[in-house]
């Protein structure tokens, strides 16, 4: 392969020292923390969003796809495949596509980020949720079918309180994901943190840079937070 | 009219619950149960005996509704098994108790307990009833009943072996099927809970004609909790005796025990 000679550009160096000595100290002027602070708000709004569509797509389709509710075992396979399918579809296209797409139909609207998120993420969660839902231990399911309880019933007493706390935690952890890739959003110009940070890098303002990572990332600790206080109050 | 009625109640048989017809049972590569016959009376309480593998599981499971036979018919109350709908029906003639009681870990005690409703009740009143618990005095009597009132609301996985299997009987007392199954239920227990299931299990179906089958290996709780004991081995059924008839000697060979004792096999020649 030919590296052109110049795998490092020569002036590198000093643009990397110049970007991380501005970390010491970042931008923390009231001003701009105000512009973060604004630019992070449609931000964690729109993963919230987003995740609210993720789930709500991801949980029926997860449950068919499961393979576990219909009785009758000629519908069971059809449904199941189907389903896995369309998660498949949703989950195949990455975010910034489907946001491309989106601001192609709807122009520069909330709603292609909360789309371009929830699709994708929806086929993701689908898909783990399947797998959780179908693999919980037999046992205490076959107790409930000898008390009576139908496939739809045995996922309401059984299935969902079982895999419910990995179910939890699982969305909580692409919850994370979805703040980053709503971050990243902006790139197609959606309002957000990194629509802030793509102006200050044009800008060579590597202070106001290293602000607004430091947003995300407390975003980003905070939701790990939460997740953790859910986590421990669904384990208790 | 009414003299043909008189004779027809005279002539059926006095409600013979359970009629296990040449049943067989087989797994790819397997034969679980050679075909099998016998009939259980209400108010009998049958223990089943045998070795592992000798097919007293997938009896019980049979019986169930969990498997099907590959040949021969299970009739209750002279209806056949395989006719019944699973939920509604079937859950009313027959319920289980399970090796380790098998509840939902991560449900309130309470929901495991109503859970034994879930049979009768509608599908919304099913998925509801998470978050409104319906007939909730049921429940919170059975409890008070078996002495663990108090633990209603907590979650099941904090609860004791003793206390959880006090659930899965609070569970069958709400199902209250006429004939209940149990698939070892003692086998994990230290003697004094064994006993105590035992008991459990024979206070649910005393006095009220209805019929407990259970497997069970030890011979003082055979005699002390049954009435009547179908030994099993590799499918096939060694002895049927009224439990006070049951030996040692008898189950000895049921478990092959006579001739891996080391003073008559070949361990000592060595």
């Amino acid at each position: 392969m030919d590296w052109g000679g110049s795998l490092i550009h020569s002036g590198g160096g000093g643009a990397a020292r110049t970007f991380f000595l501005a970390l010491f100290p970042p931008d923390l002027s009231p001003e701009f923390l105000r512009i973060s602070l604004a630019a992070t708000w449609p931000t964690l709004a729109y993963a919230v969003a987003g995740m609210t569509v993720a789930v709500l797509i991801g949980l029926p389709l997860g449950i068919l796809a499961s393979g576990t509710v219909i009785s009758v075992p000629r519908l069971r396979w059809p449904v199941a495949l189907a389903s896995r399918f369309s998660l498949g579809g949703m989950r195949a296209i990455h975010e910034l596509v489907w946001a491309v797409l989106f601001v192609a139909a709807f122009g520069l609207s909330p709603l292609v980020a909360v789309l371009a998120l929830g699709i994708p993420y929806g086929g993701i969660l689908g898909r783990i949720y399947s797998e959780l839902l179908h693999d919980v231990p037999p046992e205490p399911l076959r107790a409930l079918r000898t008390a009576g309880a139908s496939p739809v019933r045995q996922l309401l007493y059984g299935r969902i309180p079982l895999a419910l706390p990995d179910m939890v935690g699982y969305t909580f952890y692409r919850f994370e994901c979805a703040i980053r890739s709503a971050a990243i959003m902006s790139f197609v110009g959606i309002q957000g943190l990194g629509y802030q940070l793509q102006l200050s890098l044009n800008d060579l303002l590597f202070r106001q840079v290293w602000t607004l990572l430091l947003f995300m990332l407390v975003l980003v600790v905070l939701v790990d937070q939460w997740s953790s206080l859910v986590r421990r109050k669904l384990a208790s | 009219m009414a003299d043909s009625r008189h004779h027809a109640a005279v002539a059926a048989p006095a409600a013979t619950h359970v009629v296990v017809k040449d049943v067989a049972k087989g797994y790819p590569g397997v034969r679980a149960l050679a075909p099998i016959a016998f009939s259980v009376q209400p108010g009998e309480r049958l223990a089943l005996a045998g070795p592992s593998g000798s097919g007293k599981t997938t009896l019980l499971y049979l019986l169930a509704g969990l498997l099907q036979p590959d040949a021969g018919q299970l009739c209750i109350d002279g209806r056949d098994l395989a006719e019944m709908r699973p939920g509604r029906e079937l859950a009313r003639l027959v319920g289980m108790v399970h090796q380790q009681y098998d509840l939902v870990s991560s449900l309130p005690v309470l929901h495991n307990v109503l859970a034994g409703r879930l049979g009768q009740w509608s599908l919304a009143g099913s998925a509801l009833s998470l978050i409104w618990p319906r007939e909730r005095h049921l429940a919170e009597e059975a409890l008070a009943r078996l002495g663990i009132a108090d633990k209603a609301s907590q979650r099941t996985s904090r609860l004791s072996g003793g206390e959880q299997q006090r659930v899965a009987i609070a569970r069958l007392m709400l199902q209250s099927p006429r004939i209940i199954l149990a698939d070892e239920p003692v086998s994990s227990l230290d003697p004094a809970l064994a006993e105590e299931m035992m008991r459990l299990l024979v206070d649910l179906v005393e006095g009220s004609g209805k019929t407990l089958i259970a497997s069970l290996h030890s011979p003082y709780l055979i005699k002390k909790y049954c009435t009547r004991v179908i030994g099993l081995r590799q499918g096939e059924m060694q002895f049927d005796l009224p439990a006070a008839d049951l030996t040692e000697a008898v189950l000895d060979r049921l478990y092959d025990l006579d001739r891996r004792r080391p003073e008559n096999g070949a361990i000592r020649q060595e």
